[in-house]
């Protein structure tokens, strides 16, 4: 048992609120994780370890999403073996 | 004709048996499908440490009761929560957990082999994640609300994509066209 009690509706609202905010920055930054540090930090002290990493892959999928919504898919390229 | 009220006797066991569990709720008591006949069920699976979604659908959930509850020529409709983490969510956790949504949600949870045989009996797919340093995890699964008439007969299920405005308009189609199976 993690003995730790599940947020509260507050504690997700904060958690929420600063993720929020740590993505706009980096929307306004050209996802430049370096201009966004205060915010990435703010936001992994709000937030559960496993929501920071469960958000970061929401991150990440949102923007494969987007980029095969504008841009098309493309197969990546067969550079030989891997 | 005898073969009908035959037929419908074995839709009726059917029913009780295709999408049972046992499980209790956050007052202690042993529940099974039985205790919810007469009764339409919004049922949704989820866990209490979940980061987002589980939040998201259970204020969905909500508010899909609160629209058909202000008609009041509707039957009643009880909202279920089922836990995928027994470990973690016992009563007291889904008790603190869900006065944050409708007053009437109800909260079961059991032992991980009832928990597990009742998201299989909803063909649910539940997959605790790995643990961190502190022993937190997360719960892959299924995103679904289920609704039962008051046979016990699986009906529809909602998925993220739907608003509470769209449940409460399937809800209330599917309460209009429902006949009773005879006693």
């Amino acid at each position: 048992c993690s003995g730790m009690a599940a947020p509260t509706k507050a504690e997700r609202t904060a958690c929420w609120g600063a993720r929020d905010e740590f993505w706009q920055c980096l929307d306004s930054h050209g996802d430049d994780a370096a201009k966004c540090e205060k915010l990435r930090r703010a936001f992994e002290s709000r937030c559960p370890q496993q929501w920071v990493k469960h958000f970061d892959k929401r991150r990440d999928f949102l923007k494969y999403k987007k980029k095969l919504e504008t841009e098309g898919y493309s197969p990546p390229e067969a550079a030989g073996k891997a | 004709r005898q073969q009908r009220s035959r037929r419908l006797r074995q839709l009726r066991r059917l029913a009780l048996g295709q999408g049972d569990f046992q499980l209790r709720d956050t007052a202690g008591a042993a529940r099974s499908k039985a205790d919810f006949l007469g009764r339409w069920v919004l049922l949704y699976f989820g866990f209490t440490h979940c980061p987002d979604v589980c939040p998201e659908e259970l204020e969905k959930l909500s508010r899909a009761v609160e629209l058909l509850e202000r008609d009041p020529a509707l039957p009643p409709l009880q909202p279920l929560f089922v836990t995928v983490d027994p470990e973690r969510d016992d009563a007291a956790a889904l008790q603190r957990y869900l006065r944050d949504f409708h007053p009437r949600l109800l909260g079961l949870t059991g032992t991980p082999e009832q928990v597990r045989a009742a998201a299989s009996a909803f063909r649910v797919y539940v997959s605790a994640g790995p643990r961190d340093a502190d022993g937190d995890y997360v719960v892959d699964h299924s995103v679904l609300t289920f609704l039962v008439d008051p046979d016990g007969v699986f009906r529809d299920c909602y998925g993220r994509s739907r608003t509470a405005e769209e449940v409460a308009r399937s809800v209330r189609g599917h309460m209009d066209a429902y006949e009773p199976l005879p006693p």
